[in-house]
């Protein structure tokens, strides 16, 4: 498959919103590939400071009323709880073609005429413009790098 | 009779482990009259539904829709054709959302509003300032997996306060099924339809009307005696498999206005002037005590004046 497009980018803690990149096919494709990478979806043991640890417990409690359970190690909780959350949508000339909602560091939106990837549509028509929006629902940490790679053949 | 729903279901097309063909196979064994298709901001599974449902004899019909998943909230909806862009959600004006949803004929409603968001799922909880709620269907009152009062009890509060204030929004429950997950003695959806009939239009009819109906088992329907004197009780089976409860001698109703809440027992009518003029009335159905613990069925909205109703503020 020959590359059409590729970029990265890096988000800030705290990020909320969409980032979109528009390709123009240059001609009519029979297959299509759209990959997504993201890295820091989860905290590390080192990354789950004491401030952290105040921070979301702050804020479980005084919006859920959550408080952690007796015995628990709140490190832990917070490692198994918290993450990073990126979806990728795709449109084809406006048009809905897929979304990933699976939880993912890695992925492929991968189209033909006569398959897809769960959570896109196959396509018979490869042309025109392609609008890739990468949804960015909760970045935990700064310096979150991600890169997205068009490719079609 | 009685359709059993369950509006809220995903598939492997977003995040469950059930492919289109195992959550038919699920619903059809439980069942299920008729059951959403509502993934997390995909449409993809819509045709492979409608290829398994062309093939199959069951009679199950799909509720097609969408679980719009948003940075704010998660808007459930229902009978949805083609896919409405969400992206540009504002969250100071979701109307705008739920207005687009609407304008092409589906059911816009508000899915679990106080499930746990950030840090955890960030948009899980509704966190949209919606202030003209003419532009909500419905709201899931209950999501049977989340935590019963912490969530699901503030969602039928919620719910309540809206419709007493004038609000006509109807009420839906779901499993948000994500695997096989065992529906027995958990809340459904019911609405009144007819064997064989489009169920989609009978779902919108009730919705719009605000007759939708969750139970666990049976259903409550209440009537005005001919006199207009009194309310009138009646169960209904509704044969939902796994409901535990099989003597039926200690249900107790409740009956919500906007002032009071009043008691009365399914087997002796209930005489209307104690609701002091109440124009709107939320009748449930409870297991001995009117705790959350034990309800057992929530009933339509029961209008008792014919007069137009103004929401307030």
């Amino acid at each position: 498959m020959k590359v059409l497009y590729k970029v990265g980018g890096t988000l800030s803690k705290d990020f909320i919103g969409q980032i979109s990149y528009t390709v123009c096919l240059d001609r009519k494709y029979e297959e299509l590939d759209i990959e997504f990478s993201f890295d820091k979806q989860k905290y590390t043991a080192e990354d789950v400071t004491e401030d952290v640890i105040r921070e979301l417990t702050d804020y479980c409690r005084s919006n859920y009323g959550l408080e952690l359970p007796p015995g628990a190690d709140p490190a832990k909780e917070i490692m198994d709880s918290a993450k990073t959350e990126i979806h990728t949508l795709a449109m084809l000339n406006d048009r809905f073609i897929g979304c990933i909602h699976r939880q993912l560091t890695n992925r492929h939106m991968h189209f033909c005429s006569s398959s897809a990837t769960e959570g896109c549509i196959p396509q018979t028509d490869l042309e025109g413009v392609l609008k890739v929006t990468v949804l960015v629902f909760n970045v935990l940490m700064d310096d979150t790098h991600y890169t997205l790679q068009v490719s079609a053949r | 009779m009685y359709k059993r729903l369950e509006l809220h279901n995903h598939t492997t097309e977003s995040d469950a482990s059930l492919t289109c063909e195992d959550l038919l196979r699920w619903m059809e064994a439980d069942q299920v009259d008729a059951f959403g298709l509502t993934d997390h901001n995909t449409i993809s599974g819509h045709p492979k539904m409608q290829k398994l449902l062309l093939e199959n004899s069951s009679g199950i019909q799909c509720i097609y829709g969408m679980e719009y998943t948003t940075y704010y909230g998660h808007i459930l909806c229902l009978n949805l054709k083609e896919y409405v862009p969400w992206e540009t959600i504002d969250r100071r004006r979701p109307e705008l959302l739920f207005q687009a949803i609407r304008d092409k004929n589906a059911l816009a409603g508000i899915a679990h509003p106080y499930s746990y968001g950030y840090p955890f799922a960030r948009g899980c909880r509704f966190e949209m300032e919606l202030t003209d709620y003419s532009c909500v269907d419905f709201i899931e009152i209950f999501n049977n997996p989340e935590p019963l009062r912490q969530v699901n009890e503030k969602g039928l509060l919620l719910w309540e306060d809206l419709v007493l204030k004038g609000w006509p929004i109807a009420m839906t429950c779901g499993m948000d099924l994500h695997g096989r997950w065992e529906m027995g003695n958990q809340f459904a959806t019911f609405v009144k339809g007819e064997p064989g009939g489009d169920t989609a239009a009978e779902l919108e009819q009730a919705i719009r009307s605000q007759k939708t109906c969750i139970s666990k088992g049976p259903i409550l329907e209440v009537s005005v005696a001919p006199d207009s004197r009194s309310l009138t009780f009646h169960l209904a089976d509704t044969k939902k498999p796994g409901f535990s409860r099989q003597d039926s001698s200690q249900f107790l109703i409740t009956l919500k206005t906007s002032s009071d809440t009043y008691t009365a027992a399914p087997d002796q009518a209930f005489p209307i002037e104690r609701l002091k003029g109440a124009e709107s009335v939320i009748p449930k159905l409870y297991d001995k005590t009117a705790e959350i613990e034990n309800l057992v069925c929530v009933a339509p909205v029961l209008h008792l004046t014919g007069q137009s109703r103004q929401p307030w503020m």
